[in-house]
């Protein structure tokens, strides 16, 4: 007997309406994506024209590849442009919708400020309030279970890799503290 | 048969108390570190290579060879239950992987998956046995045109076998490619792309892109759904085993073919996540039913696998004979051998006998070994499933971090991971293809470097990639595959 | 217990952390080897409390070590394994690094460049010279990165002869080692590291070393020569020279206790069995310069570094 295809279901209590309205379709996001590309593709074809494009005498140049792959991306974005702006007069389909989009955030807003703190406090503490916040605010955990899984895995994460492998991680003010 | 009695000697060597427990403690943290994302192989072996300084040299090789093992097989773990490849070679077990693991096959799959990992190491152990003595020679015969050859191929197959909107996988392969070439240029000692930022001059790590891209991602389209865990249980039974293992013979072309091109580009050197994504890509076309591909097919997943090991395993060969690391782990060890004061190349195996007959025997009892611990080990793994994802998210967000930055002590690089993080979820969502942004990254300057180095050598002249039979053919062959949709409606019509 | 026992007490100041070596190159290249072989030379020996880590910024031709180290000013807990790179690069591509902002601990060895050829090519520099010359396409030369010393090498040795040679640049000695033996170069200007196992398997001959006097080491390393053997370029009738040195350096803004604790250090490295054996293995000159001698030295060999950058052309305008 085997018990291969549990999925586990975790209590879900703000899980995201499923009639929530849209918020952008796929169509627009494809047009801003190419637009971004395409300037993308401008800049960095600028640089390496001026870092030198031509095909000299022992073989192409620095910018040579690079130059003419940006135009190759630059081609590749006009038409996924043309083509998601013809596509926009049917039927636009949803790139994310409130509700979702409200939910994306509240993961990638933490994960933003985790790494700001990380950059300030080290890794090791702002993985503590990173778990610890999140297990607490969006997963509405026990807050003692938050602290002390945050607390432990932190832990186990110092040891393994500060202590035991002398693998390195960023470290702030609470670290030196105790003469880290 | 003189290698066979080497072999046994090599045996003889290794069976100790003190080298099986060495085995057990290598191939145990191996997994785990395979089994973190963003840690993989090449990190994990670094990072524990100081644990063997005050080891004796054969000692020392088969805990880190069984780390090596630990990790190929611990990286198929969360790539099929988490859909997140802790190894970039990973990344196409993920395609069936996951799938099957959704619809309830988890266990299947993996069980596929280390088996296939299983065979195909089996048979680039048995190729490195049976060639070590003789390989020098062959491996000589690649210079940079040879290089560019085998990159070409390993592009063209990419636009050429797949199926997405194309012009999708051209700026998916373009800005790859593009991305690979920033920081400074081998070929004129040139600064390029950095717009004279520090942070931008060692370039873009490939394993920081690939943390952002499928883990941090990753997280973020699970958010969308529910907050319940997107990954899967599993218990591996022995009937889940032994049904899989009964159904391998009907598999064996996938496998041979897989184990092939492993082979090949291990030894070449393509590296493993090249004959992961060719094997993959292969197995699709030459299937009868290439449209069940990426929804979840058995075959989907011993293709790559059996690739990348075959692969992983052979690129130790030239490594050893040539002192070439044929990939980013194989470079590490490398490293290693040279602390144990032995010198790769040639005379390694007239010299140290026992060293390198030893590894191999380590590799035959490291793979049976670590095939039964990885079955029996899975559920506790596994286990990591049964707790809640709002307590799994940020946790994966961390090791990613810790991932991200170990790899080259970089804060910048925890920044560039959060914005691959997010790049990679809108492509996601609007269906440009991440394999070929990948694939580009990791080969980009490579590829770039071998063809500028054979036009200094023929001083401009393309017929280089014609100028011998060796080269001549692998060249052939990529742009036959480039072309293959149009060739196969050509030839349909003829017949 | 061993290792409290042993630790050497030092007066002064003393790492409170892990100590990391800074590569700039590659793994396996010649300096992660002898940062490897540090790290096992200090751990082997206990010459420190807290451990030591390589770590390999090869990035950008080792230009993201530079940069690295300079960021780091004032933190005494990394250390740089420099070579000619940190003249030349701030040339060559225009970085901005100057080695005198950083605190120089001490030069532990030099190394050497040796003119090799495939071991069926010709046998001695006046034919290896002459066959460069009768070429039709020109012999390919390769060697390890772009406008450096094995670069610069060839555009002397091409000056003193009148041969012309394309130069490829690999990515690592290792690389340029085995394309010489598979006949996809005609030679290279590898360190004897770099081509040590192919020598001792006769697929190369060593042609010349460019260096004022022949290499001291005279046990055999094939079955009939020894480094001693090889003879100068000079005395080939090539007069080119050049020695590279293997430094090590601290970041800018590290107090005297600090420096003095690592000179210490690899004063004591130096004098090791682990240190002894892989100088006479690679075939590098022992030298151990430190404070106002080290200084004097780096001086000398920037001025000589950039004046063959410059005279090469390989100076970014």
């Amino acid at each position: 007997m085997s018990q291969t295809d549990l999925e586990i279901v975790v209590d879900d209590p703000t899980a995201p309406e499923e009639n929530s309205p849209s918020v952008t379709s796929s169509g627009t996001v494809e047009i801003i994506v190419c637009l971004l590309l395409l300037a993308l593709a401008a800049i960095l074809g600028y640089d390496n024209w001026r870092t030198g494009a031509s095909w000299d005498s022992t073989g192409p140049e620095a910018g040579y590849f690079p130059f003419y792959l940006s135009i190759v991306l630059a081609g590749g974005s006009l038409y996924g442009l043309i083509a998601a702006l013809v596509a926009r007069r049917g039927a636009a389909e949803t790139f994310v919708t409130r509700a979702q989009a409200r939910r994306v955030m509240a993961m990638f807003v933490p994960t933003l400020l985790f790494c700001l703190a990380t950059q300030f406090l080290g890794l090791y503490v702002a993985s503590f309030l990173l778990i610890a916040g999140f297990m607490r605010a969006i997963g509405k955990i026990a807050l003692w279970k938050s602290l002390l899984t945050a607390f432990l895995f932190t832990a186990i994460m110092f040891v393994t890799f500060d202590i035991a492998f002398d693998v390195i991680m960023p470290k702030g003010p609470l670290e030196a503290a105790f003469g880290y | 048969m003189e290698a066979f009695g080497l072999l046994l000697h090599g045996f003889a060597v290794l069976l100790t108390w003190k080298t099986l427990a060495l085995m057990m403690v290598g191939l145990v943290l191996g997994i785990f570190v395979g089994v973190l994302p963003g840690l993989g192989g090449p990190n994990g072996v670094a990072i524990l290579l100081p644990l063997t300084f005050t080891m004796d040299p054969t000692s020392a090789i088969v805990m880190l060879s069984c780390i090596y093992w630990g990790a190929l097989f611990g990286g198929a773990i969360t790539s099929i239950l988490f859909n997140i490849p802790g190894e970039a070679w990973s990344v196409a077990t993920t395609f069936d992987g996951y799938p099957m693991a959704q619809q309830g096959k988890a266990a299947e799959a993996l069980t596929a998956a280390f088996t296939s990992s299983f065979i195909g190491s089996l048979v680039a152990v048995l190729l490195i046995t049976f060639l070590a003595p003789m390989i020098s020679s062959f491996a000589l015969k690649f210079g940079p045109p040879e290089f560019f050859a085998v990159y070409l191929l390993t592009f063209c197959s990419f636009v050429g076998l797949g199926r997405e909107a194309k012009h999708k996988t051209v700026i998916s392969m373009s800005l790859g490619l593009l991305l690979a070439g920033v920081g400074m240029d081998t070929v004129s000692g040139q600064l390029r792309m950095t717009f004279g930022s520090s942070e931008l001059l060692r370039g873009i790590n490939f394993l920081v892109a690939v943390i952002g891209l499928f883990g941090i991602s990753e997280i973020l389209l699970t958010m969308e759904e529910r907050l319940a865990l997107r990954g899967h249980a599993a218990s591996i039974s022995l009937r889940v085993v032994l049904s899989v293992w009964k159904d391998l013979p009907k598999y064996w072309v996938t496998l041979l073919r897989s184990s092939f091109i492993g082979c090949w580009l291990g030894i070449t050197p393509g590296g493993a996540i090249a004959a992961s994504f060719m094997g993959y890509n292969l197995a699709k076309r030459f299937s009868k039913d290439p449209e069940s591909f990426g929804k979840g097919r058995i075959e989907g997943v011993f293709a790559p696998e059996t690739a990348a090991h075959a692969s992983g395993t052979a690129a130790l060969l030239p490594m050893l004979a040539l002192g070439i690391p044929g990939s980013g782990t194989a470079a590490i060890l490398l490293g290693g051998l040279m602390v144990w004061g032995l010198n790769p190349g040639p005379l390694l195996f007239v010299e140290h006998k026992d060293f390198v007959w030893g590894l191999i025997a380590s590799m035959y009892l490291g793979n049976v070994v670590g095939l039964v611990l990885v079955l029996t080990t899975v559920p506790i793994f596994a286990s990591i499933l049964r707790v809640p994802f709002a307590a799994v998210a940020p946790m994966i967000v961390v090791s990613c971090a810790i991932g991200a930055y170990a790899i080259q002590n970089a804060m910048f690089d925890i920044w560039l991971m959060l914005g691959f993080g997010v790049v990679g979820y809108v492509f996601k969502k609007i269906g440009i293809p991440l394999a070929p942004f990948t694939l580009a990254l990791v080969l980009g300057n490579r590829a770039e470097d071998a063809f500028r180095l054979s036009m200094i050598g023929s001083g401009g002249d393309l017929k280089v990639f014609w100028s011998n039979s060796l080269v001549g053919s692998i060249t052939t062959l990529a742009i036959v595959l480039l072309f293959w949709p149009a060739i196969e409606k050509v030839a349909r019509r003829i017949l | 217990m061993a290792l409290l026992l042993s630790a050497p007490a030092f007066a002064g100041w003393e790492p409170a952390k892990p100590v990391e070596i800074v590569v700039a190159a590659g793994a396996g290249g010649a300096s992660d080897q002898m940062a490897r072989m540090m790290q096992a030379a200090i751990q082997k020996n206990n010459l420190m409390k807290q451990p030591i880590v390589v770590s390999l910024k090869g990035g950008a031709s080792g230009a993201e070590a530079l940069m690295y180290m300079k960021s780091g000013e004032g933190d005494p807990n990394k250390v740089l394994i420099a070579y000619s790179l940190i003249y030349m690069l701030p040339l060559s591509a225009k970085i901005p690094f100057n080695w005198r902002e950083l605190t120089p601990v001490s030069v532990i060895a030099l190394d050497q460049f040796v003119l090799w050829d495939n071991s069926a090519g010709p046998k001695t520099v006046k034919e290896f010279v002459a066959a460069a010359k009768a070429a039709s396409a020109p012999f390919k030369m390769g060697g390890t990165g772009s406008k450096r010393e094995d670069h610069v090498l060839t555009v002397f040795l091409e000056q003193k002869t009148g041969a012309k040679f394309s130069y490829l640049p690999y990515k690592s000695g290792g690389e340029a080692a085995t394309q010489l033996v598979g006949n996809h170069t005609e030679s290279n200007v590898n360190n004897p590291s770099e081509n040590l196992e192919v020598w001792r398997a006769g697929q190369v001959r060593p042609l010349c070393v460019f260096d004022k006097e022949r290499i001291a080491y005279t046990s055999k390393v094939t079955d009939t020569q020894s480094w001693a053997d090889i003879p100068t370029c000079k005395e080939e009738g090539v007069d080119v020279q050049y020695l590279m040195l293997r430094a090590m350096f601290l970041p800018g803004k590290v107090t005297p206790e600090q420096q003095a604790f690592y000179v210490e250090l690899f004063h004591k490295v130096t004098q090791t069995a682990e240190y002894k054996d892989y100088m006479e293995k690679q075939a590098l000159k022992p030298i151990f310069l430190t404070g106002k001698d080290m200084v004097q030295f780096l001086e000398e060999d920037d001025a000589t570094n950039k004046s063959l950058m410059t005279e090469a052309g390989f100076v970014a305008k």
